[in-house]
């Protein structure tokens, strides 16, 4: 098991591009870390210079404490499960699996033995004789997942690896992840511009944007408290709705104009918005904290919208709303939720959970019910992604 | 459903009839310079037609071809062809793989390398055997010059059988390699990057990489590459004509170089037309196993 460490590590491309700018981040031991973030965002640089198949133009890279920047890819003991699979086009699976435990002299028997042991465990001990190009995706991924788990690493690094796959196949090789994680207890960098693989997958996530991390923390924390409004916006689907708005009415602090409604600011909310009394903030709503009648618990706020789309998904309906004045919100409902397109209809605002940016920056200002319990709908929604949602 | 116009057409038949017209004029010309003389050949070779008797009032059947295969040179000059084909397809290819492997490595200045790489391929082959003659002419040529300065007599590059062979083994090298290399460059470009990534982490050198993963990766581009020489190699005529005529003896007289003296020295253009025809079959038969390797990559 290894414990990486990156210690102000910065990697420019050619003169000028910048493509990871100063991280400092530690995955532990045994950890199930993700790196989260959009295209370009410098996560899968991140994981290659981890490997070593990109130079580290600055800072350090630790392995189990020894600084690796200049080893070479093959003595850092880590596995890398491509994207594209990369498989040895040429070569049957047997070959495939065999290639990287020959070139380490390793006995024919251990390597034997292996080969049994992960493609068995994989499922795919039928496919020994088949070459990449006679595999369906599904299959080319677990070779590939087979290869890396062959060689017995310090960790694994996946580089999207589930990609590639339908949407139900890319699930259950999420469930199947977890439980090699959990079985072999190896350390596991995942990198993904999936916020569902991130959330059920990771133990802690790691959000990137512009070769810097935004984020680290366990999936809940960072859903619940994002750093930023960059970050609301990339978790949960749909994400969290980020709206205009203005501290206003007595000291600047006692609601918050979103020009067309203005919502209320709960007295006992107050206290930190007032260094920013008067000025532009982004509203955070959740499209969970918004309901369609009214609660019987809680701080609400009515206000009446007109329903501009109703989206069906079976298990929950999404219903995306006009606050007017051109602001779109979008609202989570339960599957028996009806309304048509033009309807004008109540809505609930949850005045506890709502969230506050700093207009510019994007920065966290006060979050949502952060002290409050934790609530039963958040873990359901977690849930959802995959069976195996990490406590 | 087809949709029918005011002439009865559908819009398909009239956009097929309206790309024949086009095509028409390109079409004709093809049929004229490719299909009129292999059939004019074909024509002949079962024709007593000689230039003394330049006729067609003889039908002899296969009988050119019979005396064709029992000539008593043929067969040296299908060896000697053999050998040049092979000599010059080994080498180029080995010369053609390591230019390619660096050119592909090269990360400046690739762009000049390649312009002074394909200048010989742009040459003429009557130029370019006029310019290796003169370079390489016993007495005048810069070659033999060149290496009298450091004590080494003279060589008679095209007059010595043994060498002469060489001399036109380089000369072609020297032409067509860099066609070699720039198909072998750009297969290399077209290689996936990852099972090289892969391989690092599984720990393999650069040779093993090489071994492993470039040669099995680059054979259907080497296998292309090859079979194109090889189709062109086998018509070499020009840098014969130019640099040796065949000789001395028969030390260059390769199979083209053979049909062209027995139509325009022996003067039977008949028995000249049945070698072509059979030297067509040969290159045809390449020709369709390279098509269908091809298409069997798709």
């Amino acid at each position: 098991m290894a414990n990486i460490v990156l210690e102000g590590v910065t990697k420019v491309y050619g003169q000028d591009i910048l493509a990871v700018d100063n991280i400092d981040l530690e995955i532990r031991e045994g950890e199930f870390m993700v790196l989260l973030g959009p295209s370009g965002c410098g996560k899968s640089t991140t994981l290659r210079m981890i490997a070593g198949l990109e130079e580290v133009t600055s800072g350090n890279l630790k392995i189990n404490g020894e600084i690796v920047n200049d080893v070479d890819p093959a003595d850092r003991d880590l596995a890398v499960v491509f994207q594209n699979y990369a498989l040895y086009p040429h070569m049957t699976v047997e070959r495939n699996l065999a290639f990287g435990l020959k070139l380490r002299k390793t006995p024919q028997e251990v390597i034997d033995r292996r080969i049994r042991d992960t493609t068995t465990m994989l499922g795919i001990d039928n496919l020994l004789d088949r070459r990449p190009s006679e595999l369906s995706g599904g299959q080319q991924q677990r070779v590939a997942l087979g290869r890396a788990l062959v060689r017995d690493p310090e960790a694994f690094l996946l580089d999207e690896p589930l990609s590639n796959l339908d949407a139900k196949l890319r699930a259950a090789m999420r469930t199947e992840l977890i439980k090699i994680h959990r079985m072999l207890g190896k350390t596991v960098v995942h990198v993904t511009h999936d916020q569902v693989e991130a959330m059920t997958m990771g133990e802690r996530i790691c959000i990137m944007r512009e070769g810097r991390i935004i984020q680290v923390g366990p999936p809940l924390d960072v859903y619940r408290h994002p750093a930023d409004s960059f970050v609301a916006g990339f978790l949960a689907s749909p994400p969290m709705n980020l709206l205009e708005g203005k501290l206003a009415g007595h000291h600047g602090v006692n609601e918050v104009d979103l020009s067309a409604i203005s919502l209320p600011v709960p007295r006992h909310r107050r206290a930190p918005l007032r260094r920013h009394a008067g000025s532009e903030v982004v509203v955070g709503i959740r499209p969970e904290d918004v309901h369609t009648e009214e609660p019987a618990e809680g701080v609400h706020r009515r206000v009446d919208i007109t329903v501009v789309a109703v989206e069906v998904l079976g298990p929950e309906v999404i219903l995306v709303a006009d606050l007017g004045s051109g602001q779109e919100i979008s609202v989570r409902q339960g599957p028996t939720f009806e309304a048509v397109a033009g309807a004008r209809i109540p809505l609930y605002i949850d005045l506890e959970q709502i969230h506050f940016f700093e207009a510019g920056s994007g920065l966290a200002i006060l979050h949502g019910g952060a002290s409050g319990p934790v609530r039963p709908e958040l873990g359901s929604y977690l849930k959802e992604g995959g069976p195996e949602a990490p406590a | 459903m087809s949709v029918a116009t005011a002439d009865g057409l559908t819009l398909a038949g009239r956009d097929r009839r309206f790309g024949l017209l086009l095509t028409a004029p390109g079409l004709l010309s093809l049929l004229i310079v490719i299909t009129f003389p292999l059939f004019f050949t074909l024509y002949t070779s079962v024709h007593d037609y000689t230039l003394l008797t330049p006729n067609y009032d003889t039908f002899v059947g296969t009988e050119n071809y019979q005396e064709a295969l029992d000539e008593e040179y043929l067969p040296g000059s299908l060896w000697v062809t053999t050998k040049f084909v092979l000599a010059s397809i080994v080498i180029e290819f080995i010369i053609g793989f390591a230019v390619a492997l660096s050119l592909h490595a090269t990360r400046r200045f690739g762009s000049i390398y390649y312009l002074i790489l394909l200048a010989p391929l742009l040459i003429n082959p009557v130029v370019v055997g006029l310019l290796w003659r003169m370079l390489l002419h016993s007495e005048l040529g810069i070659v033999n010059y060149t290496i009298g300065l450091v004590g080494i007599s003279p060589v008679s590059w095209l007059g010595d059988a043994d060498v002469a062979f060489w001399t036109v083994v380089l000369t072609d090298i020297w032409h067509q390699v860099s066609f070699m290399a720039i198909l072998l460059v750009a297969g290399l470009a077209a290689l996936p990057r990852e099972p090289y990534e892969a391989a690092r982490m599984d720990g393999a050198s650069t040779i093993r990489c090489f071994i492993h993963i470039t040669l099995p990766l680059m054979r259907p581009v080497i296998a292309v590459a090859i079979l194109l020489r090889l189709i062109f190699a086998i018509k070499t005529f020009d840098i014969i004509f130019i640099m040796t005529k065949g000789g001395p003896g028969t030390a260059t007289d390769l199979i083209s170089y053979y049909i062209y003296r027995a139509a325009f020295f022996g003067l039977d253009v008949g028995r000249a037309s049945a070698m072509a025809a059979g030297l067509l079959v040969i290159i045809l038969a390449l020709t369709a196993y390279l098509y269908r390797y091809m298409n069997s990559l798709k």
